[in-house]
């Protein structure tokens, strides 16, 4: 009874809330796009909007049970439950393929996906193997045992094979970050390896993986922008190659930083700050610049496979087909939307944005709520991750910081993702939008780590550690 | 070593990502509207209803263009399920490789998209939407197609309205449809790829009445192309109109006679209401039937064909084949000469045949017997009267101004320009004046006798039959004319504006009756040359041509109007190499055309068999 008192008053209830909203949102959204007139009822479960309720309702149930249980379990079983997810990786690879891939475990539509579970399974562990390393003394070994916590499940999972979560489970890598696990004892044994050479560390070593996001995300987004030009008509029909606005918005953002960290940071970081931000936009625009006219000098046949990747080129699955139509649905959108339930071009019955409930779920949003749903919904998710970060920060133990970071940059990395999918930022490799998107494995394996999370923070208190 | 100053760096990735995702969405959104047009080109569907072209009545109220229902064969690829080709082939009458190259054929023929920002390229072709695979078919075609639709998923049939022509006469006043070119549709957004647009004659000219207003439905439709849901509940729909239909000053069967009687010939008869200007009727030898060209399928058989024939029945001769006049042409000179006053009615030239030849008859004692036995010395001392009045000492100087002023005449007879007749094809014909022969011989230095052929209606002087016709016309309306015009009201409303407006020649009317009389007795007098054309109870007014031909047997002329008094016709014949002089072919025609229309009925059928039997085409 004092343990359910203690839940109620010790539980995040923004980041409670906040959750809520986003679910409440997301069914509405189903129901407005996969609305069948036939079948008007929101709580019809042979429809996708009654099975989303359901899935709902199931989460929620998970939640309760999570709640009950102690979360020292977490702690003491992370091992039998990695162990759990991997096996479940292994058996999917022998169920029948759907769409091309060996995802589903189980019958029909009640499927789940074990590989949104394994998200949960190989945070934990990782969680548990970082929380008891004694980062100052971080070594080679450790490195190696980290990565392979998080490649053996990636390469169960590229064997389905799904791009969409082998990407998402890079989001580990910026955990490691967070926690001082990096690449540097790698680099640096290469580097001490020329004679004569004596590091201790490497600034590239260190930073390896946040560097690698900006590289990674710069590169992809310079690439799909080289395609477009943006027309201002309020600047009297000014055009501006893709290319050049990115440099133009990369000068703009370091102008943003150089003053935030300018009049944030102490006396004694300035000079430091301001370098490293000229540094970086130097580096940053070169990269773009390097990007973009090195894709233009690249062999045709080259070219076409990027294309291909990106989405920018017509494929026989049609990705450009996709990318196009999913575009001219958030694009039509305008300043407050089409109304609810009057998506044109998103609704499932038009069927122009395939997958519309489920990767594409922002296009119907998009469109009928225009640009100030999409600042809401921003809005809600950006307080979510932060709040998640906050979270973390105040956990006194490691084991808890740590797991709320795979939380909060599992969440980032499908926000990213599968939003720039539908605004043409990212290629299509087909993840869910947590919360929001049909789907029972999503919604249950985004609910549960969130309430995992939620139980751990409640019981931050009771950890010593 | 602390790490918790790298949460900020987590902390400005999130942030940043999150700002620069609004960004985009806030360009995409709100300044840029490249993706609200393409979504309304993906989701919110134009349908456009065409509706059937308006109609047209000759001036009897018989409906000359009409439309009639046909059929496509319609398919949808993605339907079509284990098509057997054989099966089908033999179906609608095909080889198997025909079927398979029909299938490319409307892949490739729909084009390609291209995307503005991408600069890629995708097919416009789609497996889910529907095409014409057969179009255009008949009513007995479809019959013996639709029974058998059910065996073959993906194709169905299609209802469509085209034009048909019951009479199978005037195909070169009405002109044909075709569908539009690229350029056509670039050019108007009215058009859209399939659509017909009026090619020749009047479709042509009145296309933008006859097409009538397009219907335009917005429906919300899907992928698959059904439409969903009318957008926005119909607010911006409108309904189609047809175009008003057009009732035309043209006696549909005096057209089918006058196309009877110039069989195996190579010619033109333009028949006028001289009070209206209507045109009664406009025929061009050879013509063809209108409905050889309807649709898609006949026009690529038939029009290259038609194309080709030597005899060009395609070319509206009426309006388009400039000849010279021949002598029909005297009645204007001694207009002019009466004007002018270097003539009487009383004047009287010999028939000096060793200025120019004659045939042999009395000299004419006045312009009326002149008129009557078409002599040839006579109008050239009236021409050379008129072009040399001696304003001038030198005779060159006086020719220049003399030509001129004779120029500005024919000029007032609507001669050596276009007519502003209500169709297309029309041809300005040539009225030499001093600037064109200063050209050919140099300034000052050619004078009448230079030019002298001018008198009898040769050399340089051309008309088109149209012009003809209208000379005629101005004479039995005694000075002006209305400009010849097809069309009596579009719709409700009467005749335009420009169709009630008289235009004088500059011969005052007091002149003419001597010409009238000379007319007269070309075809009522013995020795007349004309006589040919004479009618029981109706005094016919005519004068014949003959035009001599370089290239082969003189041509046969013949302008005329009838009655004498109040007259109901003005008519022009032409016949091509026809071996006789006018009298001996053009006036007879002319005759029985105006028997025909002011009677309905013919009494001179010998006359009408030996017209009907003569064949200056297919030797
Ligand atoms: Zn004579």
């Amino acid at each position: 009874m004092r343990k359910n008192e203690s839940l109620v008053a010790h539980l995040d209830w923004p980041l409670f809330i906040v959750y809520m909203i986003l679910l409440i949102m997301g069914v509405a959204t189903v129901y407005s796009t996969a609305f069948n007139e036939d079948h008007p009822n929101i709580f019809d479960f042979s429809q996708k909007y009654g099975k989303q309720i359901m899935w709902v309702g199931v989460s929620l149930f998970l939640g309760l049970m999570v709640f009950l249980i102690d979360s020292d379990i977490y702690r003491k079983f992370c091992v039998p439950i990695y162990l759990f997810t991997l096996v479940l990786l292994v058996i999917v690879l022998f169920m029948p393929a759907v769409n091309g891939a060996h995802a589903w475990l189980g019958i029909g539509s009640m499927g789940i996906q074990p590989a949104e579970f394994a998200k949960i399974g190989t945070g934990l562990l990782l969680a548990r193997f970082i929380s008891n390393v004694n980062v100052k003394q971080q070594n080679i070994q450790t490195v190696l045992l980290a990565n392979a916590i998080i490649l053996v499940p990636m390469a169960l999972i590229l064997l389905q094979p799904d791009a969409g979560t082998f990407v998402v489970f890079t989001s580990f890598l910026f955990v490691m970050y967070r926690e001082g696990i990096t690449y540097d004892p790698l680099i640096l044994k290469m580097v001490n390896s020329i004679p004569g050479v004596k590091f201790k560390q490497t600034w590239v070593g260190s930073h390896f993986i946040p560097i690698l996001f900006v590289v990674v995300f710069l590169s992809v987004v310079t690439l799909l922008m080289s395609n477009e030009t943006l027309e201002f008509s309020w600047l009297g029909g000014l055009e501006i190659p893709g290319f050049w606005s990115v440099i133009i918005a990369l000068t703009i953002f370091a102008l943003i930083m150089f003053l935030i960290l300018r009049f944030f940071s102490s006396r004694r970081d300035r000079n430091r700050a301001t370098f490293v931000v000229l540094f970086g936009y130097i580096l940053a625009s070169g990269l773009a610049t390097t990007v973009n006219y090195g894709f233009q000098g690249l062999a045709t046949h080259q070219k076409d496979r990027i294309e291909l990747f990106l989405g920018l080129k017509e494929d026989p699955d049609g990705d450009d087909y996709n990318r196009n139509r999913a575009m001219a649905a958030v694009g039509s959108g305008g300043f407050t939307g089409k109304g609810y339930n009057k998506a044109s071009v998103s609704s499932v019955e038009s069927n122009h944005v395939p997958e519309s409930e489920t990767d594409f779920i922002f296009c119907p949003f998009a469109e009928e709520w225009g640009f100030l749903g999409v600042f809401v919904l921003f809005g809600l998710y950006m307080f979510m991750l932060l709040r998640i970060i906050m979270i973390a920060e105040r956990q006194r133990s490691a084991f808890n910081r740590i797991y709320a970071y795979t939380v909060a940059m599992i969440l980032f990395y499908h926000f990213a993702i599968n939003i720039g999918m539908n605004i043409g930022f990212a290629p299509v490799i087909g993840i869910p939008l947590p919360f929001f998107s049909y789907g029972g494995s999503s919604m249950m394996s985004f609910s549960m780590m969130m309430f995992i999370l939620l139980k751990l923070d409640s019981q931050r208190r009771d950890v010593l550690q | 070593m602390n790490f918790d100053a790298r949460k900020y760096v987590i902390i400005t990735f999130v942030v940043l990502v999150g700002l620069i995702y609004a960004m985009r969405i806030f360009y995409m959104q709100v300044m840029d509207d490249t993706w609200t047009l393409r979504a309304q080109e993906i989701a919110e569907k134009r349908k456009e209803i065409t509706p059937p072209r308006g109609v047209l009545f000759d001036r009897n109220g018989k409906k000359i263009v009409s439309n009639r229902t046909y059929y496509n064969l319609m398919m949808v690829e993605a339907d079509i399920k284990n098509l057997d080709t054989v099966a089908f082939a033999k179906l609608i009458g095909w080889t198997r490789e025909e079927v398979r190259q029909r299938f490319i054929d409307i892949r490739e023929g729909e084009g390609v998209y291209r995307n503005k920002h991408t600069g890629k390229t995708t097919p416009n072709y789609q497996k889910i939407r529907a095409y014409p695979f057969l179009k255009e078919l008949t009513l007995d075609e479809i019959a013996n197609i639709a029974p058998h639709l059910e065996d073959f998923p993906g194709f169905y049939e299609e209802v469509t309205s085209m034009r048909s022509y019951p009479f199978a006469n005037g195909a070169n006043i009405v002109g044909y449809l075709s569908e539009v070119n690229a350029e056509e549709v670039d050019a108007d957004h009215f058009y859209k790829p399939g659509n017909n647009i009026g090619r020749a004659g009047l479709e042509r000219y009145y296309e933008k009445e006859l097409r009538g207003r397009k219907g335009i439905r917005y429906i919300v439709t899907s992928a698959m192309n059904n439409a969903i849901e009318p957008y926005a509940d119909g607010k911006y729909d409108t309904t189609a109109l047809q175009g008003p239909a057009l009732k035309l000053g043209v006696d549909i069967l005096l057209q089918a006679y006058g196309e009877k009687l110039l069989q195996n010939k190579r010619g033109c008869i333009v028949a006028i209401e001289p009070s209206t200007g209507e045109i009664l009727a406009l025929v061009s030898a050879p013509s063809y039937d209108p409905n050889l060209l309807i649709g898609k399928r006949n026009i690529s058989t038939n029009y290259p064909k038609l194309l080709k024939d030597p005899n060009m029945p395609l070319l509206p001769r009426p309006l388009s084949s400039e000849y010279p006049p021949g002598s029909t042409f005297k009645l204007l000179n001694s207009l002019i000469g009466l004007q002018e006053g270097v003539i009487t009615p009383e004047s009287g030239f010999p028939c000096n045949k060793s200025v120019v030849g004659c045939h042999n008859h009395p000299s004419a004692g006045n312009l009326a017997d002149a008129i009557k036995h078409s002599c040839n010395p006579y109008y050239y001392a009236v021409t050379r009267r008129i072009i040399q009045q001696g304003k001038k000492r030198s005779n060159f100087e006086d020719a220049e101004i003399g030509l001129n002023l004779w120029a500005k005449y024919m000029h007032s007879f609507g001669l050596g320009q276009k007519l502003e007749t209500d169709i297309t094809g029309l041809r300005a014909g040539s009225i030499p004046d001093a600037a064109y022969y200063d050209k050919w011989y140099g300034h000052h230095r050619w004078a009448f006798s230079t030019i002298r052929s001018i008198s009898i209606g040769q050399g340089e002087v051309m008309l088109t039959p149209l012009h003809m016709a209208n000379i005629a016309a101005i004479i039995a309306n005694r000075g002006w004319y209305i400009t010849p015009h097809f069309v009596k009201s579009i719709g409700k409303s009467g005749p335009l504006p420009e169709f009630r407006k008289k235009h004088y020649a500059m011969v005052e009317s007091r002149h003419y009756a001597t010409i009238v009389e000379g007319m007269r007795r070309v075809v009522h007098e013995p020795g007349g040359t004309g006589k040919r054309a004479q009618l029981k109870d109706i005094i016919v007014c005519g004068k014949t041509g003959t035009v001599q031909n370089p290239h082969g047997d003189d041509h046969s002329v013949f302008v005329a109007f009838a009655p004498m008094y109040k007259p109901k016709i003005a008519i022009a014949v032409f016949i091509e190499n026809a071996k006789g002089g006018g009298g001996l072919w053009a006036a007879p025609t002319a005759g029985l055309m105006i028997e025909k229309y002011l009677t309905r009925k013919i009494t001179e059928k010998e006359r009408e068999k030996i017209i009907l039997e003569a064949n200056f085409v297919y030797k």
